[in-house]
């Protein structure tokens, strides 16, 4: 930016400042917003037009520096970003007013360019750093989701189960099936219950994979027993014309447990006392 | 490059410690349907714990072998199909339908007398 404009950026400071303020009240809508209280909400506008100002006389990675401090700021407090971006637009728009004279034309073109340039580059890091916060919103979301997804828990020996909650994707479902085949090694099951109780709905996609996990586990040696199904489950598998004859199937976690270790020849007894 | 048979009593037992190749996979189909006629045994049971990949050929010997003891009147148990081999081979769409199958020897064992008895 050269040196005339930036002077004349500084001359206008507060001129530009309280027409901004006065811009960006106009649409203070947000819920977020809303809720501060007007002190804060002034106090930070007022931050957030000093920060622009201050980046007037920064070049290159020191731009940078400021403002990606400030976003992170304003990240932390919920600033919702299209309000930023509003503003940031309503910013571009005044500065120009109050800088452009209309006595010489190539001098404001000039003038015009840079502002648009300085607010560009902005706007670009505002943004860059707004949606890497979200992305790594959801990457952390489904780091955890990862985590919940598919626990193999032993109950007795060679019978374990597997309860699914939540939808199942193919992404899921490639984990539930490694998950399922790793665990019934390492605890050396002979029956695996899966528990469909939490799935929500259960689709072809989803009876697909369950079966072809249950293939899977009898591959490597163990059976598997489909627990869980409520009715209205029932009723979308037989109006979907999915075959789920080839392996057996209980409404309840307790009743697949009173078959698996019919299966593995045990029985629960009463203690005499 | 032959694979082992050895005999237990009225058993056969193999343990596949080589990634098999088409060629190998053909000379242990012989092998083994030789061994049951010499033999009589009345149940096989094929450990493929160390095997980390099968193909679908492989595959398809490997079932062609189950089938064809059961002709002869051996029954056939795989045991020990690694986690990975399991996913290939659901993937590929190959089942194995029919073929018993158990986590590991002993297993193996008892699930071939209970095929035998029952």
């Amino acid at each position: 930016m050269n040196q005339q404009i930036r002077e004349l950026i500084h001359v206008h400071k507060s001129t530009i400042t309280d027409e901004w303020m006065k811009e960006v009240e106009k649409f203070r809508e947000d819920d977020y917003l809303q809720s501060i209280s007007d002190t804060v909400y002034q106090n930070t506008n007022r931050e957030f037009v000093d920060m622009l100002f201050n980046t007037v006389g920064q070049e290159g990675e020191d731009v940078k520096e400021t403002i990606s401090n400030y976003t992170d700021r304003l990240i932390q407090l919920g600033w919702p970003l299209n309000y930023i971006i509003r503003g940031m637009q309503e910013f571009r728009k005044v500065a120009v007013e109050s800088l452009i004279r209309n006595d010489d034309q190539t001098r404001d073109i000039e003038f015009y360019q840079e502002v648009e340039d300085w607010v560009d580059e902005v706007v670009n890091i505002l943004v860059g750093h707004y949606s890497g916060s979200w992305e790594n919103t959801v990457f952390l979301q489904k780091m955890a989701l990862k985590e919940l997804s598919a626990p193999l828990i032993p109950v007795f020996d060679n019978i374990s189960v597997m309860p699914l909650i939540g939808t199942i994707d193919t992404e899921r479902a490639k984990q539930i099936m490694e998950n399922l085949l790793t665990g019934v090694i390492e605890h050396r099951s002979q029956v695996v219950l899966i528990d469909i109780t939490g799935v929500p709905v259960v689709d072809t996609m989803v009876a697909h994979h369950i079966i072809q996990a249950s293939e899977a586990v009898r591959l490597v040696g163990a059976k598997c027993i489909l627990v869980g199904i409520r009715p209205e489950i029932a009723q979308t598998i037989v109006n979907l014309g999915i075959d789920l004859g080839k392996f057996p199937t209980k409404s309840s976690l307790k009743k697949g447990i009173e078959s698996a270790l019919e299966m593995t020849s045990h029985q629960i007894v009463e203690i005499e006392e | 490059m032959r694979i082992p048979i050895l005999k237990l009593h009225d058993y056969l037992l193999i343990s596949v410690q080589v990634d098999l190749d088409d060629q190998t996979a053909l000379q242990f189909q012989e092998d083994v349907l030789n061994k049951i006629h010499q033999e009589g045994s009345r149940g096989v049971v094929i450990d493929l714990t160390s095997v980390d990949m099968i193909d679908s050929f492989i595959a398809k010997v490997l079932g062609d072998v189950v089938d064809m003891s059961n002709l002869m009147g051996a029954r056939v148990v795989l045991t020990g199909i690694q986690p990975a081999v399991a996913i290939t081979l659901i993937d590929m769409g190959i089942v194995l339908e029919e073929v018993p199958t158990a986590l590991d020897l002993e297993q193996g064992l008892d699930r071939l007398q209970q095929e035998l008895e029952g």
